[in-house]
C-alpha cells in the first residue's frame, strides 16, 4: 500500500520536526488515521518505510495505544457516553434511536457506511448529560430529537 | 571502595554494580526472569525482589545499583512471598502444559514454581487463549506460554539488531509476534529461542522429538559455516545431533548465533550423504571396498607421475577440512606425489587479499579479535555484507552502530542499512575511483608522519583523485564522499571489514592497494571477511602453491629444505598452479590428475562450462566429500568423507584463532579426510603413521615454526590466538612487487547500458553445503535475482516476476526481487542452488597478479518472462 501524497507529505513534515525517526511514530499513525479512518496493516508497514523504523516496532506501538483503530470506520466516529449519569439522563434510549435511524449498533459501522459508533465510558460531562463526541466534536444535553438534527449535519 | 552486605556476606566493589550482578560475585544467585545476560537490565519481571534494610519497599535487584554500606538480604520471608506472588500472577495465564511442552526441564519458569510456588492458583476465571502458530517452517511461537519479560523483543532489536518481532496488544492480551502475525520475515539468527526463558518460542525442527533430560551428552565444539567459528554445544542423544545450543559463556559468539549455526547442521543426517567408496567402470559410478578405491588412486597416481611427472598431479584443498586435514592433503601432496599444485577456493579472495596485506604490514596483520570491532572508534565495511558472510560478525558492527560508533559502507551491504551513518553505494566495479578520492581526502586532513617508511613512500606515489572525478566516475555525490571522509577523518583506530567482491575484480590489486593505504592512513586493523570455517587455517597449513606450513614461501630455498629434511625428502622447488591455473591446466591436458578434498569445484568456480570440460578431460578425478556433487559426477573415484560433526580436528578462524573441533557423534559411513589421504599414501609406500588427529596437530606443532608446541588444551582454553606461540615470518620491510595502479584508467565509467552480472551472498545459505539442509531450504529455498528498482521499471518487472538473465554461457531463470538500495546496472545471483547458481552463467577473466578469478565486467541481458495465462479474456 502506498500512503497518499498529502498524507506522505505530512509525515515528511512531522519527521522533520524530530531527531529520533521512532518519535515520530505516534503523530504519523494519528494522520494515517485521520485519513484513512483507521490504521491497516500495510500502512503501518508504509509508515514504518517512511520512517525507516522497523514495521514490527510500529505494530507495537500502533496496538499498544486503544486509541488507534484496527478495522475500517466509517466516516463518522460517534463515541457515547453510557455510564451513570448518561445512562439516568436516558443514554440508552439515544442507543435504541442510533439502531433505528442508522443500522448502528455498538463497535459497528452503518451499512452506509457514514458512522461507527463505540460506546464509551464516562467523557467528562455528567452535568450535561446525555453527551457524546463525533469525531472531535462534543456534543451535550442530547435528547431523541437533538442527537438526530446533530448527526444529520455530518454526511 | 563501595562495601556491600548481602546475605550476611560483605563484598568489596571497585565500582558500583547492579545488586544482582554483586550478588553473583559472592556466590548467591537471585531468581530472574527477564534478566539477561546479553541484556541490559529491564526489570519488568520482578522476580529479582530483595529486601534492602532501610529502604522500605522491595527492590528490583537487576536495576538498584548497590551503594556503600548497603545492607542487602535476598530470601527473607517478605521476598519469598512477593516472589510467590508474583509467579501466582504469572501462572493466571501461563497454560500449565509442562507435560506436553518441550521447555519441561529446562523452562526458568517451572524451576522457579518449584522453588517458590504457588502450588496452587485463586484465579477462578478461564485463561486466555491463543492457538499455537505454525504458520513459519522453523519457529513455533505458543503465547499462551508467554510471560511478557519481552527478552526475545529486546534481543532481536537490541542485540541482532533486526527488530523483527514486537509486543503487541496491551494487558493480559500482549503477545510477541513478527510483522505479518504469522510467518516471520527476519534473519532467522533464532536467538529469540535461545532467550525465551519459557516455551513460548521454540525451534520447530526437534519438536518433540526429545525431552531435555534425554540427552546422553553434550560436545562443546566450533560452527561449520563460516569463517568466524562460534562456539557452539551439539546435544547429542543416540548418535544424533538433537539440538545445537550456543552457551552465553563460551567463545567469541558469547551466545549468539546466527541461521547457519544453529539451524543448518541437520545436512549431517541428510540421507543423499554418500555411504560408500565408488569407483568409475564402464561409465558409471559403482560402489566399491575401501581397500579397492585406495589401490586404484593409488595405482593410477603411479602410473600418472612416472610418465608425466608430479606436476601434471594437483590437489584442492578445502576450507571446510581441518587443519590436520588439510596439512596432511599438502603432505601427501608435496611429499608423496611430488607436486607444489596445491590451492583451494580461498585461493580466489582470501588468500592473495591475506598476502598482499602481510607483504605491505608483515604476517598476522588481518589477525584481529572480532570482539574488537565493537570497540573501535569506528568501523568502515567494504567488498560485501558481513551481517550475510559472517553474521555474528556482522552483529558486532551492529552493536558498534548503537553506541553511536560511526560505521561507513562502502557498496551494496542491505544488512548494515539502518546502522551506517555513511552509506556509499558506487556503481559496478568503480570503488577504485572512491577509494582514491577517500584516499587523497584523508591524506589531506591527516597526512601521514614524515618516517619516510617503505610503505608511506609508495603511498606518496599514488595519484590523487579529487572529489569530482570520484564523483562523475563512481556516481555518488562529491558531498557525500566528502561527509564519509569527515567522519573517517574523527577515528583513530578504526575496524576495516574488507569483503571479496572488491578482491575478485581485475583491478583487485589496486583496490587492496588504496585500502592498505587507508588502513595505514587511518591507523586502522583490517578484518577479511572469509566464508569458510577453515580457510585461515589451510592457508597456514600450507595449502598453496607457494606457501609451506606456518606461512614460509616455498620460494626460498632454507625453508624448503628445512620442511624436507624434517620427513627426508625432497620438496618440489617449482611453484605450484593456483586452482584456476589446474582447472585451465586440466582443460589443455597439462594436469592429467585432480585430487580434490571436500570442495564442489564444478558448481564453485566461475563458468560450470568450462570447469566441467576440464573435469571430464581428466585421467583421474579423486573426490572426496560428504554428498554427491557436481564435482563427483566427473569423478573417477568417489571417497565419502565424515561430516564436520563426525570428525576431532582444529579450525582457524579469520581472526587467527585455533580452535578445538570436536567429534560429536560416529560416522556411519565416511572416513575423515586426513585418514584417506593417510590410506592412499600407505599404499603409494610412505607410512604417514597417525593414530588420531593428535598425532597429526603434534607433527604439525614441529613441523611448522608457527605452530611450536600448539596443543588441543591450549585451544580449549579459547585463547590460541595468533601466532600461537610461533614465530611468525619476520617482514622484510623492502615492500616489491606492488604495481602502481593506473588511475586514469580506473576512473573510466562504467557504461550505461550494459547489465553485469555479480554473486549475492544469501544469508541462508553457505557455497554447495546448505543446499541439503532441510531446516535452511525451508527458511530460503528458491534463488532470486536482485535488481535494482531503475533496472526494474526498464524492463517492467515487479517483484516475484521471473526474469531470464543470458550471458554468452547460457541462460537462467528466476523470480527477481527488487532493492531499492541497489545500483542500476547490476543483477546479483546467489550461487548455492544446483543448476541455477550465477556461475552457471558468469565467466571470468585471469587476474595476473593473484591467478585467480576475477568477476567484473561479466555482461548479462536480462529479459522478463511473461506467463502463460490460463485466463482467456472476452
Amino acid at each position: 500500500m502506498k500512503l497518499s501524497d498529502k498524507v506522505a507529505a505530512e509525515i515528511n513534515s512531522i519527521k522533520s520536526r524530530y531527531q529520533d525517526p521512532r518519535s515520530c511514530l505516534l503523530p504519523s499513525l494519528y494522520v494515517v488515521q485521520k485519513a484513512d479512518g483507521w490504521i491497516a496493516p500495510e500502512a503501518m508497514a508504509a509508515v514504518g518505510e517512511l520512517l525507516n523504523v522497523p514495521g514490527a516496532t510500529v505494530k507495537g506501538v500502533a496496538t499498544f495505544y486503544s486509541m488507534f483503530r484496527h478495522k475500517p470506520m466509517g466516516r463518522h466516529l460517534i463515541q457515547l457516553c453510557t455510564n451513570v449519569a448518561c445512562l439516568v439522563m436516558g443514554a440508552e434510549e439515544l442507543v435504541d434511536i442510533l439502531k433505528g435511524k442508522y443500522g448502528l449498533e455498538p463497535n459497528g459501522t452503518s451499512p452506509d457506511g457514514r458512522f461507527s459508533l463505540v460506546i464509551m465510558e464516562c467523557i467528562g460531562a455528567c452535568g450535561t448529560a446525555p453527551a457524546m463526541l463525533v469525531d472531535t466534536d462534543f456534543h451535550e444535553n442530547l435528547n431523541e430529537k437533538n442527537i438526530i438534527d446533530t448527526l444529520e449535519n455530518y454526511k | 571502595m563501595i562495601t556491600v552486605t548481602i546475605n550476611g556476606k560483605q563484598i568489596k566493589l571497585e565500582k558500583p554494580v547492579s545488586i544482582l550482578e554483586a550478588a553473583k560475585m559472592t556466590g548467591i544467585k537471585i531468581p530472574t526472569l527477564c534478566h539477561h545476560k546479553s541484556l541490559e537490565a529491564y526489570g519488568g519481571c520482578r522476580l529479582c525482589l530483595v529486601e534492602i534494610e532501610k529502604m522500605p519497599r522491595l527492590q528490583a535487584s537487576c536495576t538498584q545499583y548497590v551503594t556503600d554500606g548497603m545492607v542487602v538480604w535476598t530470601e527473607t520471608g517478605r521476598v519469598v512471598e512477593a516472589r510467590k506472588a508474583m509467579l501466582e500472577f504469572l501462572l493466571i495465564n501461563h497454560a500449565l502444559d509442562c507435560p506436553y511442552c518441550d521447555k519441561a526441564g529446562e523452562c526458568d519458569l517451572q524451576d522457579l514454581v518449584m522453588k517458590y510456588g504457588p502450588a496452587a492458583g485463586r484465579f477462578t476465571e478461564g485463561k486466555r487463549k491463543h492457538p499455537e502458530s505454525y504458520d513459519d517452517p522453523i519457529i513455533v511461537r505458543n503465547m499462551e506460554r508467554c510471560i511478557s519479560c519481552t527478552r526475545c523483543v529486546r534481543m532481536c532489536s537490541k542485540v541482532q539488531g533486526a527488530s523483527a518481532i514486537s509486543m503487541v496488544n496491551r494487558t493480559s492480551k500482549t503477545f510477541v509476534e513478527p510483522f505479518s502475525g504469522g510467518r516471520y520475515n527476519c534473519e532467522y539468527c533464532g536467538n529469540c529461542i535461545n532467550v525465551c526463558p519459557v516455551g513460548a518460542i521454540m525451534s520447530r525442527l526437534h519438536k518433540h522429538t526429545y525431552r531435555p533430560w534425554f540427552i546422553e551428552k553434550t560436545v562443546d565444539t566450533v560452527c561449520s559455516f563460516c569463517g568466524v567459528g562460534c562456539s557452539v554445544t551439539a546435544q547429542i542423544r543416540g548418535n544424533s545431533i538433537v539440538r545445537i545450543i550456543p552457551e552465553s559463556e563460551k567463545g567469541l559468539n558469547r551466545g549468539l548465533l546466527c541461521n547457519r549455526g544453529r539451524f543448518g547442521y541437520d545436512y549431517i543426517s541428510n540421507s543423499g550423504r554418500l555411504k560408500s567408496p565408488m569407483i568409475r567402470k564402464n561409465g558409471s559410478l559403482q560402489e566399491t571396498t575401501w581397500s579397492e578405491a585406495f589401490m586404484y588412486i593409488a595405482q593410477k597416481i603411479k602410473e600418472i607421475k612416472e610418465k608425466n611427472g608430479g606436476a601434471a598431479i594437483a590437489g584442492v584443498a578445502s576450507g571446510r577440512c581441518t587443519n590436520e586435514d588439510n596439512y596432511v592433503f599438502q603432505k601427501f601432496m608435496r611429499l608423496v606425489v611430488g607436486s607444489n599444485n596445491i590451492d583451494s577456493i580461498a585461493g580466489f579472495a582470501y588468500a592473495p587479499a591475506r598476502k598482499f596485506f602481510e607483504k605491505i604490514f608483515g604476517q598476522g596483520v588481518t589477525a584481529n579479535p572480532i570482539q574488537g570491532i565493537s570497540r573501535s572508534d569506528g568501523i568502515f565495511v567494504i567488498g560485501g555484507d558481513p551481517t550475510a558472510i559472517n553474521p555474528v560478525l556482522g552483529l558486532q558492527i551492529r552493536a558498534a552502530s548503537q553506541k553511536d560508533i560511526p560505521v561507513a559502507t562502502v557498496g551494496y551491504a542491505p544488512g548494515l542499512k539502518g546502522f551506517a551513518a555513511n552509506r556509499l553505494i558506487p556503481k559496478p566495479s568503480t570503488e577504485a575511483a572512491l577509494l582514491a578520492a577517500l584516499l587523497t581526502e584523508m591524506l589531506k586532513r591527516k597526512p601521514l608522519p614524515a618516517e619516510k617508511t617503505p610503505f608511506e613512500e609508495i603511498i606518496g606515489k599514488i595519484q590523487p583523485v579529487s572529489l569530482n572525478e570520484a564523483e562523475s566516475a563512481c556516481g555518488i555525490a562529491s558531498g557525500e564522499i566528502s561527509a564519509c571522509v569527515d567522519s573517517l577523518s574523527g577515528m583513530t583506530n578504526p575496524a576495516l571489514v574488507i569483503g571479496r567482491d572488491i578482491i575478485q575484480r581485475s583491478e583487485g590489486q589496486a583496490n587492496l592497494l588504496l585500502l592498505a593505504a587507508l588502513a595505514q592512513a587511518l591507523n586502522g586493523r583490517i578484518y577479511l571477511s572469509s566464508e569458510l570455517p577453515n580457510e585461515q587455517g589451510l592457508i597456514d597449513m600450507g595449502c598453496l602453491p607457494d606457501m609451506l606450513p606456518g606461512g614460509r614461501p616455498v620460494a626460498v630455498d632454507s625453508f624448503r629444505k628445512r620442511y624436507g629434511e624434517f620427513f627426508n625428502a625432497e620438496v618440489p622447488s617449482a611453484q605450484g598452479l593456483s586452482l584456476m591455473e589446474m582447472v585451465e591446466g586440466a582443460h589443455s591436458g597439462n594436469i592429467k590428475a585432480l585430487y580434490v578434498m571436500g570442495e564442489n569445484i564444478a558448481f564453485n568456480i566461475p563458468d560450470n562450462k568450462f570447469v566441467k570440460d576440464a573435469l571430464s578431460r581428466l585421467e583421474l578425478l579423486v573426490v572426496q566429500d560428504i554428498f554427491t556433487t557436481e564435482t563427483t559426477r566427473f569423478a573417477h573415484v568417489v571417497l565419502p568423507a565424515a561430516s564436520w560433526a563426525e570428525r576431532e580436528g582444529s579450525y582457524t578462524n579469520l581472526e587467527g584463532r585455533m580452535q578445538h573441533l570436536k567429534k560429536a557423534i560416529d560416522s556411519v559411513a565416511g572416513l575423515e579426510d586426513w585418514k584417506i589421504i593417510a590410506e592412499v599414501s600407505k599404499v603409494l609406500g610412505v607410512d604417514m603413521n597417525y593414530r588420531d588427529s593428535r598425532d597429526i596437530l603434534a607433527e604439525i606443532a614441529k613441523v611448522s615454526p608457527l605452530h611450536k608446541g600448539v596443543t588441543y588444551e591450549d585451544m580449549d582454553s579459547g585463547e590460541c590466538m595468533w601466532p600461537y606461540k610461533g614465530e611468525p615470518l619476520r617482514h622484510d620491510l623492502n615492500i616489491v612487487g606492488i604495481d602502481m595502479p593506473d588511475m586514469k584508467a580506473l576512473l573510466k565509467k562504467p557504461e550505461k547500458d550494459k547489465v553485469y552480472i555479480g554473486v549475492d551472498k544469501v544469508l541462508f545459505h553457505s557455497a554447495s553445503l546448505s543446499r541439503n539442509s532441510f531446516a535452511l531450504n525451508s527458511i530460503y529455498s528458491e534463488p532470486h535475482a536482485k535488481i535494482g528498482k531503475n533496472l526494474a521499471a526498464k524492463l517492467s518487472v515487479a517483484s516475484g516476476d521471473h526474469i531470464s538473465i543470458s550471458t554468452g554461457a547460457g541462460a537462467i531463470e528466476l523470480a527477481a526481487v527488487i532493492d531499492s538500495d541497489m545500483p542500476d546496472n547490476i543483477v546479483l545471483v546467489p550461487n548455492n542452488f544446483e543448476g541455477r547458481g550465477a556461475f552457471r552463467v558468469m565467466g571470468w577473466k585471469m587476474n595476473a597478479a593473484f591467478k585467480a578469478p576475477a568477476l567484473d565486467g561479466m555482461e548479462a541481458v536480462l529479459k522478463k518472462l511473461e506467463r502463460v495465462s490460463a485466463e482467456v479474456s472476452e
